[in-house]
């Protein structure tokens, strides 16, 4: 049930819960909006995390089974030789773009870079040519997932932030309002309808 | 280039009560947090294909960055030519009613550029007319998930007036 709100009733207090009626109903329509937009990006955005989160798993289910086999084709020790040659820095390019005013992350691995491919060709196969290819993917897909899964986070977040204020304005804010209105209104008929009946009053104890 | 949506509202005046004010100020920041992340002003494709770090200028300062994979996919839909008029980010303007949303022609090649785009990145034939391409919310969807970083949304005043 909306409270009343506490206003003296007059014209003036009238005129201005009207004002201020209209105003949260503009307040509620633009952040209804925001919450619809916003909802469409993260259910889209949840959808895209899930499907990345598999793709990983299935790339470094590949990767392990690569790994293995030019393990046993090579051996461990040289095969860790050549893994020390293919250290490098991962250049990832980090930036952030705005959606419905929510500011969320973006990364993407830069594409000059060819981290996994240090390794000396003589002494290797094409069993390693494979677990790097694959190694490169995975590590794609994990940039992919990272930026995914952060903005799954922020959209989120904001979705409950937003949520909160259009329950209140739904529930609370206008209802009040809106309840005041009438209260105020009944009020001044019920102020008219008595003004009326002592003039008619007046006028029988005049004649 | 759209007018920042919080030039629409009034100022607050000093004859308004603490809960007129608070409403307002709320209204205020709503805007100004939705069209936070319009462009100052667009880049052409061409340009930005150039760019180590392609990106552009919001309104309140901070930069909007485009994924060069993204704009790779953009330049294999359309020539040099069409290239250099496709002007970025694209503007998504939201309905009144969400149902449908359209997309301000501002490339200067009556809407050619745009219309290629948002039909191979849907897909299927889209309308325009000589200001706008119109699309409907699950097509929205579609077109966002295939450039996420190239289109930005816009708040139009019409949704609140």
């Amino acid at each position: 049930m909306p409270e009343l709100i506490k206003v003296r009733p007059t014209k003036i207090e009238l005129v201005k819960l009207k004002r201020r009626l209209s105003l949260a109903q503009r307040v509620q329509k633009i952040v209804k909006d925001r919450l619809s937009i916003l909802t469409m990006e993260f259910l889209q955005t949840a959808r895209e995390t899930a499907e990345a989160k598999r793709k990983l798993i299935d790339e470094f289910s590949e990767l392990y089974k690569a790994l293995s086999v030019a393990a046993g084709y090579h051996g461990y020790i040289a095969l860790e030789k050549e893994l020390i040659a293919t250290e490098a820095d991962l250049k990832i390019t980090a930036g952030s773009r705005n959606v419905a005013g929510v500011r969320i992350p973006s990364f993407e691995l830069m594409d000059d870079t060819k981290p996994m491919r240090g390794y000396n060709l003589v002494d290797t196969s094409s069993w390693l040519d494979r677990t790097a290819q694959l190694s490169e993917e995975s590590l794609r897909a994990i940039v992919e997932l990272a930026e995914l899964q952060r903005n799954f986070e922020l959209l989120a977040m904001e979705i409950n932030r937003i949520k909160r204020i259009t329950n209140a304005l739904e529930y609370i804010v206008i209802p009040g309002l809106q309840v005041t209105i009438n209260y105020l209104n009944m009020k001044f008929e019920e102020r008219d309808r008595e003004e009326k009946a002592r003039l008619k009053r007046v006028k029988v104890l005049v004649a | 280039m759209p007018k920042p949506l919080h030039d629409e509202v009034p100022p607050v005046q000093s004859g308004q009560s603490l809960y007129e004010k608070m409403l307002q100020n709320c209204l205020r920041g709503e805007f100004r947090v939705v069209n936070a992340g319009l462009p100052k002003s667009q880049k052409r494709l061409s340009d930005l294909l150039n760019e180590k770090y392609p990106y552009v200028i919001c309104n309140d300062g901070s930069t909007h960055f485009f994924k060069k994979s993204e704009l790779e996919y953009l330049a294999s839909m359309i020539d040099a030519e069409e290239q250099k008029a496709l002007l970025l980010p694209m503007l998504i303007v939201l309905g009144a009613d969400q149902a449908e949303s359209t997309i301000p022609i501002l490339s200067g090649c009556e809407g050619k550029v745009e219309e290629k785009i948002v039909s191979k990145a849907l897909n299927m034939p889209v309308t325009y007319d000589e200001t706008r391409i119109r699309i409907y919310k699950p097509q929205l969807a579609l077109l966002r998930r295939k450039l996420k970083t190239t289109t930005v949304y816009v708040f139009s005043p019409k949704i609140v007036a």
